[in-house]
């Protein structure tokens, strides 16, 4: 085999000369030259791969690499001259060259076979990743030192372009019926599977060459363009700029001009521009673009873009402002650097953890997994028996897990640490999250009920076929939840809460809601749940919705039974108002707790406490009187108060903080701010903050108590 | 009998909440008598279409009514339960439409690409003039806006009115042939405008969003008229589907800011009004004599312009707690602040 890359490197000196000199604006202008380089060379490249997948059509593989190699080799001994300049090789070189020609033939072999197999749009993504990319890809997978999140993204967006080539791309399958005697082949997989079985015979599907002459000319083009110029271009600008900018650039270039070329080289305009004008066009159908590549080129661009770009730790700061001499200053904050680059999996991994080791979220996190499997196993099945019920069911159930999803979120969310903004902390996630849940619930009850007046009137006749046994499931799922989350009761009932949300004792239990489809005749209920008591809003909302998911099938087998035997018709809109009406009754009861928390009602089960210790309060020794009470339930364990006493002028303020604190403390308020006031002041708060009724009050009480006032009026 | 029906109500609505707030709703009043009346006569006529119809409608109006009931409970005064009074109905209302404003934009967004994949046979006759209605009271409300006015754009049936604080922002959306729709229920075209109105209530940060509120429905509604061009002059019916999905990302868009900041205020967040101003203050405070630290910072919005603060001082055991007290008092009223609750410790000697 010949040794097309035997010279020594480009030198490095281009027209420019030194460029040590120059500044950073006239680098940025040669940059852009060579980037226009890089772009052009890469286009051409992408041009002459194309070519040579035509060339392949009629020349056999070997030939076809035997002349390539030949070409380039020709051309670069007569412009390196490796033989007359240069030092002289030694015998261990020698050997080196040896294995590197042997593998080089290897690869370029398989590179060749692959586009005869896979077509050249395919082998560009495939195999023009720069040795960057390839490096600092392989260092993420194989070793422990990735060189961070960033990387390991790219990484796996890498990956998940390979994946998507591999699977989901539909590899014309007219033209692999017409090829393959063994049928088509579906996807680029089994293509590689035949490739490896085809290759041990070197089999290949071509004809016979009839007229060598008329090949030169593609030959000669392929050559240039796929090894000598872009082998000149991309060492120059690998030199010119830096390694990765030029493996960035270059690989985004190759896989644009690939789909671009991939669409329009069987285009009548680019005819003109192929070498080769072959008569057969029937091929134009073949290795076209699919969604699968389309989106493969995307995330290998962005894998590349990231895994090429240099790895910059603490590089970056912001500027804070200029130091007196005028330089720059610059904040290096590595805290906030390490939050806004923490990597996927890591997150996902973490807050896996904090899922698992709570009690309420990791019942919700294994009930939607549980609906989720469900709901993916009625989605393949609906596909692939292709039944549209099945998938807008299943579809349905997809939208029905997002209540689930947003309980789990607000169950993690609660636990994170109050910060500056949310200074109470992230408390009321859970009553917004059950609130909204309550609130949906409350919109789909209505829908239901609506719908079912409409079919009260008018009985649509239902194929009761369909559905039981998409129904039992559901209602298997959902009382497996139900079970889970009414242990996950005797377990919560122990866990502190906020009073408000559940001092009512209504029971849930026996509360459903289904929404059938009554288009498709067959309705699905699933639920997902917790029970009562014990339980917060967050976990109440979630678990009223799985609640009323379960008797939501309960009620759609009901209804099926009845329609079956004894053919009522009315008994399905029955059903449905029946199950709207308990959904609507049993939410009223969690969105009034909600409403009152978000409303900021003093916690209903603590009023008489508050009371008795607003009483006690009035009686501590020194103590005039006390306004503005406010307490309010914050979350489920906190609960806030804010109160103004007055004192006379003589006693310890500090004693009269410590004292109402703890009397509120024993009522249940452990967020409170008390602020003590002798009476001078009155005057000065009623002037500063609160209106002209409380003034006057205050006055009337002041004038009252015939306490005189050295207090002048501040504002 | 119906305009009677509608005065009559309407004026009992005026009576009741002699306000500014109050006249933006009228419109929900109007569409509420009107879904009952639809409800009534298609009970009695029988018709399936109108009844369902008519449920359809009061869905839309339950946001409307959830602004208006907000807007007359917050004006109850305060007792023993809720020592706050019930100014926070509003947030919850804004909430609360915001969630149904979502959710719409949601379900036309699917229906659209329901449609858009298979596109339905369109009445578009009366699609044009009523499109082009709904786009110059958009008009109107943005001019109207500038005055701090309101203004109210409705095609033929349904709004949602989305009534952040003192429901001054209302947001309309209309179906537009849904009024004709006896035989097939939902398979008739459909436009949607909507226009918001805005009081002058509202501070200035939430003019910005209010404002692009009201343009997002402007270019709504452009498309629209678009779209109904589109259809019929050269019967283009994937335009319909195409302007509904739009619609929905607009409404989806301009909904999300206000939607965030009503979460922020259920939620205590501290009001980003106060954000920037805050360290200043707790520095100055921090720069009293006598004052050694300063912790437990709560500041929160109660409801718009009204901010609650609660803060706990360490003193020095012999500064004067009452100069102190009314010092940090008057620095974060100058910020804005008007209800504040300072809690003074002493530090041990």
């Amino acid at each position: 085999m010949e040794q097309p890359y035997g010279g020594r490197p480009w030198p490095a000196s281009g027209p420019g000369g030194g460029v040590a000199g120059a500044n950073r604006r006239l680098s940025f202008c040669r940059l852009t030259r060579y980037i226009v380089l890089l772009c052009f060379a890469k286009v051409l490249k992408a041009v002459g791969l194309f070519e040579s997948y035509d060339l392949l059509k009629v020349v056999h593989l070997v030939q076809f690499i035997f002349v390539m190699q030949l070409g380039s080799a020709v051309f670069m001994v007569l412009f390196q001259k490796p033989f007359s300049s240069g030092k002289v090789i030694t015998k261990r070189q020698w050997i080196k060259i040896f294995k590197h020609a042997v593998v080089g033939c290897i690869i370029s072999l398989l590179w060749f076979f692959g586009l005869t197999l896979c077509g050249p749009l395919r082998t560009l993504l495939l195999f023009e990743h720069s040795d960057v990319v390839v490096l600092s890809l392989l260092s993420v997978l194989f070793t422990s030192s990735g060189g961070g999140p960033a990387k390991t993204r790219g990484a796996a967006f890498f990956i998940i372009a390979v994946i998507c080539l591999l699977l989901f791309d539909n590899d014309d399958l007219m033209a692999k019926i017409a090829e393959h005697p063994e049928g088509h082949h579906d996807s680029a997989l089994t293509h590689v599977l035949y490739t490896i079985i085809a290759f041990l015979g070197v089999a290949d599907h071509k004809s016979k060459v009839e007229s060598w002459s008329s090949l030169i000319m593609p030959f000669v083009t392929v050559i240039f363009f796929v090894v000598i110029l872009d082998f000149y271009v991309e060492s120059i600008c690998s030199v010119k700029m830096e390694a990765s900018t030029c493996a960035r650039y270059g690989s985004f270039l190759i896989f644009i001009s690939a789909l671009l070329f991939g669409n329009f080289w069987t285009h009548p305009i680019t005819d003109q521009l192929r070498a080769m004008n072959k008569p057969p066009h029937h091929e134009s159908t073949e290795h076209v673009l699919s969604g699968g590549v389309v989106v493969s080129a995307v995330f290998f661009v962005l894998s590349a873009n990231i895994l090429s770009s240099p790895s910059r730790k603490g590089q970056k700061g912001t500027l804070i402002g200029y130091s007196p001499e005028g330089t720059p200053l610059y904040n290096f904050m590595g805290d906030a650097l390490q939050q806004s680059s923490q990597s996927l999996p890591r997150f996902i991994k973490e807050s896996l953890k904090q899922i698992l080791e709570e009690y309420d979220s990791r019942q919700i996190f294994y009930f939607l997994c549980l609906n989720l499997a469900f709901t993916f196993v009625e989605l393949f099945y609906g596909v692939w028996t292709n039944s549209l019920g099945l998938i807008s069911d299943g579809f349905h159930m997809l939208f029905d897990c997002s209540a689930l999803v947003m309980g789990l979120f607000a169950a993690l969310m609660t636990r994170w640490k109050a910060t500056r903004i949310f200074s109470y902390g992230y408390g009321r996630v859970e009553i917004l999250s059950g609130f909204i849940n309550g609130l949906f619930l409350m919109v789909i009850a209505f829908f239901v009920f609506m719908e079912s007046v409409a079919r009260l009137v008018d009985p649509p006749d239902i194929d009761t076929n369909m559905l039981t046994p998409v129904s039992v499931g559901g209602l298997i799922v959902n009382l497996v939840g139900i079970c889970a989350f009414s242990h996950a009761h005797s377990h919560g009932a122990s866990r502190g809460g906020c009073p408000a949300a559940h001092d009512h004792s209504h029971s849930h239990h026996g509360h459903s809601h289904g929404h059938s489809h009554s288009d498709h005749g067959h309705s699905h209920g699933h639920s997902h749940g917790s029970s009562g008591g014990g339980m917060n809003t967050n976990m109440r909302g979630v678990f009223l919705h799985v609640l009323a998911d379960t008797l939501g099938s309960v009620g759609v087998i009901v209804s099926t039974i009845f329609i079956q035997q004894f053919g009522w018709l009315i008994a399905d809109p029955l059903c449905s108002l029946f199950i709207a009406t308990l959904i609507f009754l049993s939410v009223i009861p969690l969105l009034k707790d909600a409403c009152q928390v978000l409303l900021l009602r003093i916690p209903p089960e603590q009023e008489k406490d508050l009371h008795a210790a607003l009483e006690k309060i009035q009686k501590i020794e020194g103590v005039i009187s006390y306004r503005d009470p406010h307490f309010w339930c914050h979350s489920a364990t906190v609960v806030a108060g804010t109160i103004h006493v007055q004192v006379v002028s003589d006693v310890m303020e500090q004693r009269i903080v410590q004292q109402v604190t703890a009397i509120l403390k024993d009522a249940g308020v452990n967020n409170l701010t008390v602020q003590v006031e002798k009476e001078a002041y009155f005057q000065h708060m009623s002037g500063l903050s609160t209106g002209f009724q409380d003034v006057l009050a205050m006055t009337q009480q002041l004038e009252s108590m015939k306490y005189y006032k050295d207090g002048t009026y501040i504002m | 009998m119906l305009l009677n029906l509608f005065r009559k109500i309407s004026s009992w609505f005026r009576s009741i909440l002699a306000d500014k707030t109050s006249r933006n709703s009228s419109p929900s009043s109007a569409s509420t008598v009107f879904a009952f009346v639809e409800l009534l006569y298609g009970v009695w006529s029988n018709s399936l279409g109108l009844i369902s119809d008519s449920f359809h409608m009061f869905f839309d109006c339950t946001a409307l009514l959830a602004g208006l009931a907000a807007s007359v409970i917050s004006k109850w005064r305060s007792n023993d339960a809720f020592s706050y009074g019930y100014v926070r109905a509003e947030v919850l209302a804004g909430f609360v439409n915001g969630l149904f404003l979502i959710f719409t934009a949601f379900f036309i967004f699917s229906e659209g690409v329901e449609r858009a994949l298979e596109p339905p046979d369109v009445h578009h006759e009366r699609l044009l003039p009523v499109s082009i209605l709904g786009f110059i009271v958009n008009l109107i409300g943005i001019f109207v806006f500038q005055h701090g006015g309101h203004g109210h754009s409705h095609g033929s049936g349904h709004e949602h009115s989305h009534s952040l604080f003192n429901g001054g922002l209302s947001h309309g959306h209309s179906h537009g042939d849904h009024g004709h729709g006896h035989e097939h229920k939902h398979s008739h075209g459909h436009s949607h405008g909507h226009s918001h109105s805005h009081g002058h209530s509202h501070g200035q940060d939430y003019c910005h969003g209010v404002f692009l509120h009201i343009v997002a429905d402007t270019l709504g509604s452009i498309g629209v008229i678009i779209s109904a061009l589109l259809m019929q002059n050269y019967g283009l019916m994937i335009a319909d589907p195409i302007c509904s999905m739009l619609i929905a990302l607009l409404i989806g868009v301009s909904i999300v800011p206000l939607l965030k900041e009503s979460i922020g205020i259920l939620m205590q967040r501290t009001p980003p009004s106060l954000e920037n101003a805050l360290p200043q203050c707790y520095q100055r405070v921090q720069q009293l004599q006598g004052v050694y630290s300063l912790h437990d910072p709560h500041f929160w919005t109660l409801c718009t312009d009204v901010y609650i603060g609660t803060l706990k001082l360490l003193v020095a055991p012999d500064a004067d707690g009452r100069w102190i007290l009314s010092q940090t008092h008057n620095i974060f009223t100058q910020a804005g602040v008007r209800q504040l609750y300072i809690q003074i410790d002493v530090a041990a000697m």
